[in-house]
């Protein structure tokens, strides 16, 4: 029984330990069930694992260790997503670009500082108000707004050169999405580049002035590099150098030195190699084979340290250069011009003495006596010597024109039909008849007409044509430093001759140099003085074996022609009467001049020097008999000359009529004698006609 | 590094991932330290999700190659 009620106790004891166990491993089951779905598996299944099983493999325990991984996992996740948003917040913060956050209906979400900056820097509450109004200060929102598109299409979207309040952005607006993929968000990041695009802008204007001023430069600018390639070159160097720019690069610097002038060549490569830089003068060759002389600098180009070419800058100087060498010659002509003068005022004193005599002489001898015919010869020797004098006096400026206007046609055409005569070559002009009035010296311009003739039939001993043309131009611009700008009738004389040398061109203005055997070397000396006596200008082209131009350069005058005044004179001395006061410091000039005024008939006084004149007229005035003419030497070295002595002389007697003699017509009192008080003028030497006819005129004005 | 290769054909899920996750369990120490690498072999189509997904969570590295006759799960040390 007692056994019987302890089976029944344990029975009963073994069934509720049997309905714990049973309830445990239900328990675990489903706890395990509940792990196993969390992992995202599916339930374990009572025929996969016994009881028995169940407790040996310790799901629980497996999974329970799962779960410490993953949490250890997820903390460290964590981690790094606390610290990669504090990265994130510290660029948004901090970004120099202003960043936007829109939600679907583009109000403002979340902002950074640049942000506030850019667009609303004294605005608070910015958030949730629409973007229109915070970033483009517009009322009502833009229908086609290119930020909206991100929330219709996904797709990001970048405007550039962006315009708000005046100033200019990049934008770009990227979408947000959430865990299911939809766009909830995006970001709009702006760049302002308002900056970047003013100094594009101000770099863009800079750029157009210096190449305004390249490409228009006078001067001629090119870049080389070390092959001595051309790197690039401007307007002006094209022009000038006639190349187009398509051309250039199949060129080198050795293209266009010319070969004379190596050196240059040399230059250049020196200053790629290292060596100072700095002025050069060059001499180019055009496309068309011209020279032209250019003057500039070069200077490295480098980059760091190392040169990579040279940049020229360079004028052309050719032109100017042969205006130089003109004014040069010309100084040079005008100061031998000033020593010829010397030489041929003192000669033309002796030589009236000598004239005067002979002329004097020859009165009185019989034209059938030997003596007569050697005085003839005398004579003509003197005279040629007195033509010498005078031609040097011309070259020397002393031949001061005396001028008056004439008609240039009919004084070209007979002086160079006078050097004509005899020529076996023929004459061809061109004479318009309109042509300009010129205020000339005849006799000078005649000469100078005479001479080039002449020298075009010496330039053609074969015969050939002499071509003769004038015609009226307006000079500016190329010869201003030697004529002034203005009208000109422009004389040229060309010939069909031998030509001359390149060597001998630039002499043949030069006084006493010839090619001509017989030549004096004075002709064309003394033509162009005369040219210039005329502020005009004379120049030459000549090509050996082709001809030579001579080309005259006369100032001209409005108005009518005046006729020519041709007076015949008469061969004899005119016979006087009256009183002569002759004036000079040299006595042979006194002696034969006086035995000239004696032989035709006028009774004479003399003077020695200016105060001697005054002296002795002033004197005469009181008498009853005071001199009618007096004749003044114009310069009396040490002494007072005729220019003071007039002056005194009117001052004592305003109507005294007083004639001016000198040798040296330089003064300008010989060609306006009036103006100083002389009411003539006689240049030495003379003949006793050409003091009578002097005399004459002033008494019967008188 | 060596690789433990698990050949658990012909067994499905749960016991699949449990045998998965007991081993990775205890080759923690030395996946994380790029010592070994597990291999697992299975033809249980829900394996090829849930052992990788789990090991993922875990932090491990997972690589599934398909072959000819089942799918081979390779679980390697993950980002510490």
């Amino acid at each position: 029984m007692i056994y019987e009620d302890e089976i029944r106790r344990l029975t009963s004891e073994n069934e509720e330990l049997q309905k714990k166990y049973e309830t445990a491993i239900g328990y675990i089951r489903k706890k395990v069930d509940q792990l196993l779905t969390v992992m995202g598996t599916s339930p374990l299944k009572s025929e996969e694992l016994d009881d028995k099983t169940l407790i040996g493999v310790d799901p629980i325990g497996i999974i329970s260790n799962s779960f410490v991984q993953i949490l250890k996992h997820l903390n460290r996740t964590n981690e790094k997503l606390k610290i990669t948003n504090e990265e994130i917040k510290a660029i948004f913060e901090s970004a120099g670009m202003g960043i936007l956050v829109v939600d679907r209906d583009m109000r403002v979400v979340s902002y950074n500082p640049m942000l506030k900056e850019q667009f609303f820097a004294d605005v608070s509450g910015v958030i949730g108000q629409p973007c229109y109004k915070t970033i483009c200060n517009l009322k009502d929102h833009i229908e086609d707004c290119p930020f909206r598109k991100i929330f219709e299409t996904g797709e990001h979207v970048q405007q550039v050169k962006w315009v708000i309040n005046s100033r200019y952005y990049n934008v770009v607006g990227t979408p947000v999405k959430d865990d299911h993929g939809n766009i909830t968000m995006a970001v709009l990041v702006y760049m302002d580049i308002t900056e970047r695009i003013l100094a594009e802008e101000a770099l863009r204007k800079s750029e157009e002035r210096y190449r305004d001023l390249f490409e228009n430069a006078n001067d001629l600018i090119q870049c080389i590099g070390p092959d001595g390639s051309f790197l690039y070159v401007n307007r002006a160097w094209c022009e000038t150098l006639g190349y187009s720019l398509e051309e250039v690069p199949d060129l080198t610097i050795f293209d266009i030195i010319h070969p004379e002038c190596s050196e240059c060549g040399s230059e250049f490569k020196n200053v790629v190699f290292g060596e100072k830089a700095g002025r050069v003068e060059a001499k180019f060759i055009t496309r068309d084979g011209r020279e032209i002389i250019v003057e500039g600098n070069i200077s490295n180009i480098l980059e760091g340290d190392r040169s990579v070419g040279t940049r020229g800058i360079f004028r052309d100087i050719t032109e100017k250069r042969e205006t130089d060498e003109k004014l040069l010659k010309a100084e040079k002509i005008e100061s031998l011009g000033v020593l010829a003068g010397g030489i041929a005022h003192d000669f033309n004193n002796l030589l009236n003495a000598v004239i005067g005599n002979i002329d004097l002489a020859l009165t009185f001898s019989n034209p059938d006596a030997e003596i007569h015919q050697r005085l003839v010869r005398a004579e003509k020797a003197a005279l040629l010597a007195k033509d010498l004098t005078s031609q040097l006096l011309t070259f020397s400026k002393g031949g001061a024109p005396i001028k008056k206007v004439v008609s240039i046609v009919g004084l070209i055409r007979d002086s160079a039909g006078f050097a004509m005569r005899g020529a076996n070559v023929g004459c061809e002009f061109s004479l318009p008849a309109d042509l300009w009035r010129v205020e000339v010296d005849e006799g000078q311009i005649s000469q100078v007409i005479n001479n080039l003739v002449i020298n075009a039939v010496q330039a053609m001993p074969e015969g050939g044509l002499v071509h003769v043309s004038a015609e009226n131009i307006f000079v500016e611009g190329l010869n201003l430093q030697l004529i002034k700008e203005g009208e000109y009738v422009k004389i040229t004389i060309k010939d069909e001759g031998v030509g001359i040398s390149k060597e001998n061109i630039s002499r043949i203005f030069e006084p006493y140099f010839t090619t001509k055997q017989t030549g004096s070397g004075l002709g064309l000396a003394t033509t162009y003085s005369i040219i210039r006596g005329h502020d005009g200008l004379i120049e030459v082209e000549s090509n050996v074996g082709a001809g030579t131009a001579f080309y005259i350069y006369i100032p001209a005058i409005a108005g009518k022609v005046e006729g020519e005044d041709n007076i015949e004179k008469s061969r004899l001395p005119e016979a006087g009467r009256g009183k002569v006061l002759l004036m000079d410091d040299e006595e042979m000039i006194r002696e034969t001049a006086g035995d000239m005024l004696k032989y035709m008939g006028y009774d004479v006084a003399f003077a020695r020097d200016g105060h001697e004149a005054i002296h002795v007229y002033k004197k005469a005035m009181g008498s009853d008999c005071p001199f009618d003419v007096v004749i003044m030497d114009l310069t009396i070295p040490g002494g007072m000359g005729g220019k003071e002595a007039i002056l005194r002389l009117l001052e004592i007697d305003p109507g005294v009529r007083a004639i001016v003699s000198s040798g040296y017509s330089s003064d300008p009192i010989m060609a306006n004698h009036s103006q100083y008080g002389f009411a003539g003028v006689v240049a030495k030497p003379y003949k006793t006609k050409d003091l009578g006819e002097a005399l004459k005129k002033i008494i019967s004005e008188g | 590094m060596s690789v433990i290769k698990y050949d658990i054909c012909g067994q499905i899920c749960p016991s699949t991932l449990l045998i998965a996750l007991k081993e990775i369990n205890d080759y923690s120490q030395q996946l994380m330290d790029g010592e070994v690498t597990l291999a697992f072999y299975t033809d249980n189509r829900d394996a090829v999700t849930t052992i990788p997904e789990s090991a993922v969570n875990m932090g491990y590295k997972v690589n599934v190659t398909k072959k000819e006759k089942c799918y081979m799960i390779e679980i390697s040390g993950g980002q510490k």
